[in-house]
């Protein structure tokens, strides 16, 4: 069992509270991810648990054992750094076995376990040579190595595939995949991509400004965001937001009308709203179809034909700009109108307090 | 070589001008003029002066009797073992005394800007000035060194008086000047060091002692071979501390060679002294090229 768990931890530095009491458990064997906009504090959180950082208040437990003073060496973890930290001179064989080095381990066991490792990672023809000599691609690789030989409880990744471009990043990304499934590890992963956090984590944690927003599977924090933050910020293209008020309040649906479309009954929960309140609607930009009776009308902005699809930025008639991703190709003209529809049951209701009005 | 060979009968080489025009040339003029009158030509006229025998008005070609007299003389033997002993010892201190500072001086300690400051003071002294005070304090009976010491119930050497030890105490004190500059190349060279090294290094469980060893000191291998050279170079060409405090005595038990060629050219063996110094640049040229290409070379990593 060498789960984590945090207690309302907390860190400031001077007078500047950075993060602001997490509470979070991670089961043995999970692949935890926070994700966040830079800023939020997620780096800062992995390096507590890291030991990195100290503590503020609140407290760490790792496999059970309570480590806000314990020395990183000692933690049962090992860190992927976003800049793979890997020592220039040194050899990759010797960048791996490093710390098997320090911990005076026997020079066969040591050995043995830095071929294991690059035997794992398919980089046995990468151990003589310099870190210098190797693509950011291998680069990684090594890193994760110097991780593995470790044999840790805890996998601690920080923004590992930020520094990979595009197509290598999809490629690691199953690799990392791939080698939770094979070592059954915990892993906790920081990054600020939502796709690495939706193929990756079984369960995600959305930090904004030190507090978490929302902990769940990847699909449900897609599916039933908790609050306006997660809607906006899982989801690619963004959740188009838009201020309506309320006409009338049913036993589980709201009926909301504004400037921008007539009057429509949506799914929710509408304990403690109150007929002439002002609520946000939001809706995905996947989940507008254009119809020719559609309720809400915009003027085509700017048209981007990805083939399969079609992304067009539209502007409302209350000067909101919303994103619609349409299937296929449309061939529209700036300055078009369009009518476009949506299922009520795929709109989500916002209180007043940011909160999302799910039904029950 | 035959794809390139290709590659060029393919494409249409566009017609280099066979005459290159010589205003951009003229940029370097001004450069050269002075790089050529304060440089090229005193370099090649002392070439040409130490194969005569000069009166500052008119000279003798006298061919290698020059270089052949000073060879000849007496100390000067003892001479280049203390020029090269000077630079060992005090490129050596500066190396070992300049890291340590450095670490120190970049770790979190209070007064952290001030300390440096104070360690670099030194450096901004005039040398003449240091000899000075130094030769006052290390005075054998009334300097304030052995005055110190004496409190503490211990009878101080004679510094400079003692011709087993003058050479050593005027190579303290070039340390102490100096230390400074390389305490200075080694902070920048640590705090250019990544921090995630040292986390990383942290994590997998290494000391603060380990961490010295296996970051810290190999990474900043350049600083380290700007710090001897320097220091090294500086320690060959030594003159002015030496003679300020020793005149390379007591005897000639502290000379080296720029001391033995500034006697000579008091004395007013113009040519003499000229070919002295042919010999120290040579001096040097020798010991610091191989040293500079053994220092680079295992510098290869980046």
């Amino acid at each position: 069992m060498a789960g984590l768990e945090l207690k309302s931890l907390r860190k400031s530095y001077g007078n500047v509270e950075v993060i602001k009491g997490v509470d979070l458990t991670i089961e043995h064997g999970e692949f935890v991810v926070f994700v966040g906009p830079s800023g939020c504090g997620k780096s800062t959180l992995l390096r507590m648990i890291a030991g990195l950082e100290d503590i503020t208040g609140g407290e760490l437990y790792i496999a059970g054992k309570l480590c806000n003073a314990v020395e990183p060496r000692d933690r049962g973890i090992a860190m992927v750094f976003q800049s793979y930290a890997l020592y220039p001179h040194m050899t990759v064989y010797d960048n791996v076995g490093f710390g098997l080095k320090l911990a005076k381990t026997p020079k066969d066991v040591r050995d043995k376990k830095i071929r294991d490792a690059a035997r794992i990672l398919q980089m046995e023809h990468l151990l003589d040579r310099k870190p210098s000599q190797l693509s950011g691609g291998q680069r990684q690789r090594v890193a994760i190595g110097r991780a593995i030989v470790r044999q840790p409880e805890v996998f601690l990744f920080d923004e590992p595939l930020s520094n990979l471009d595009a197509a290598l990043r999809v490629d690691t990304r199953m690799e990392i995949a791939k080698l939770h499934a094979d070592l059954g590890a915990t892993m906790v992963y920081v990054t600020h991509d939502q796709v690495e956090a939706m193929t990756l984590a079984d369960k995600i944690v959305v930090l904004n400004a030190g507090v978490v927003q929302q902990v769940g599977a990847p699909i449900e924090l897609y599916q039933r965001p908790a609050n306006l933050f997660v809607a906006g910020f899982i989801g690619s293209p963004k959740m188009n937001f838009v201020s309506v008020t309320v006409e009338a309040v049913g036993a589980r649906t709201i009926t909301v009308t504004g400037k921008d479309l007539s009057s429509v009954a949506i799914p929710a929960n509408p304990t403690g709203i109150k007929p002439g309140d002002t609520v946000t609607l939001g809706v995905r930009p996947h989940a507008l179809d254009r119809n020719a009776s559609g309720t809400i009308v915009g003027q085509v902005g700017l048209v981007e034909r990805l083939g399969n699809e079609t992304i067009v930025n539209l502007k409302l008639p209350s000067e909101a700009s919303w994103l619609v991703v349409f299937d296929g190709d449309h061939d529209l003209a700036v300055g078009q109108s369009v009518a476009l529809s949506f299922a009520p049951e795929s709109a989500i209701i916002f209180g007043a307090d940011g909160m999302a009005r799910h039904p029950a | 070589m035959a794809v390139m060979t290709e590659t060029a009968a393919a494409v249409p080489v566009v017609q280099v001008p066979k005459r290159r025009s010589p205003y951009p040339a003229s940029f370097f003029l001004p450069a050269a003029v002075i790089y050529g009158v304060l440089f090229l030509l005193p370099t090649f006229a002392s070439l040409y002066f130490s194969l005569t025998r000069w009166t500052l008005f008119n000279s003798t070609f006298i061919g290698l009797d020059n270089f052949a007299q000073f060879l000849r003389e007496p100390f000067l033997i003892k001479g280049l073992i203390n020029t090269v002993l000077y630079a060992v010892i005090t490129s050596g201190l500066k190396v070992v005394l300049g890291l340590l500072l450095a670490v120190l001086l970049t770790s979190q300690i209070a007064a952290r800007g001030y300390l440096r400051s104070v360690v670099f003071f030194p450096v901004l002294v005039s040398t003449v000035g240091v000899g000075i005070t130094f030769t006052i304090l290390m005075h054998p009976t009334q300097g304030m060194i052995n005055e110190a010491l004496a409190v503490i119930g211990i009878k101080g050497p004679g510094w400079l008086v003692n011709p087993s030890l003058a050479l050593f105490s005027v190579a303290l004190v070039d340390v102490w000047k100096g230390v400074g500059l390389a305490t200075v190349i080694y902070i920048a060279g640590i705090v250019a060091i990544p921090k995630d090294y040292y986390e990383a290094a942290r994590i997998d469980g290494s000391t603060k002692w380990q961490s010295f060893l296996y970051v810290t000191l190999p990474l900043c291998r350049p600083a380290t071979v700007t710090v001897i050279l320097l220091s090294f170079i500086g320690g060959l060409r030594t003159f002015d501390l030496i003679w300020a405090m020793t005149r390379g005595g007591p005897g000639f038990a502290s000379d080296t060679v720029a001391s033995v060629i500034y006697k000579q050219y008091q004395a007013g063996f113009y040519g003499l002294s000229t070919a002295g110094n042919v010999v120290l640049f040579i001096l040097i040229a020798v010991l610091v090229v191989p040293l500079t290409m053994l220092l680079n070379r295992r510098e290869g990593h980046e």
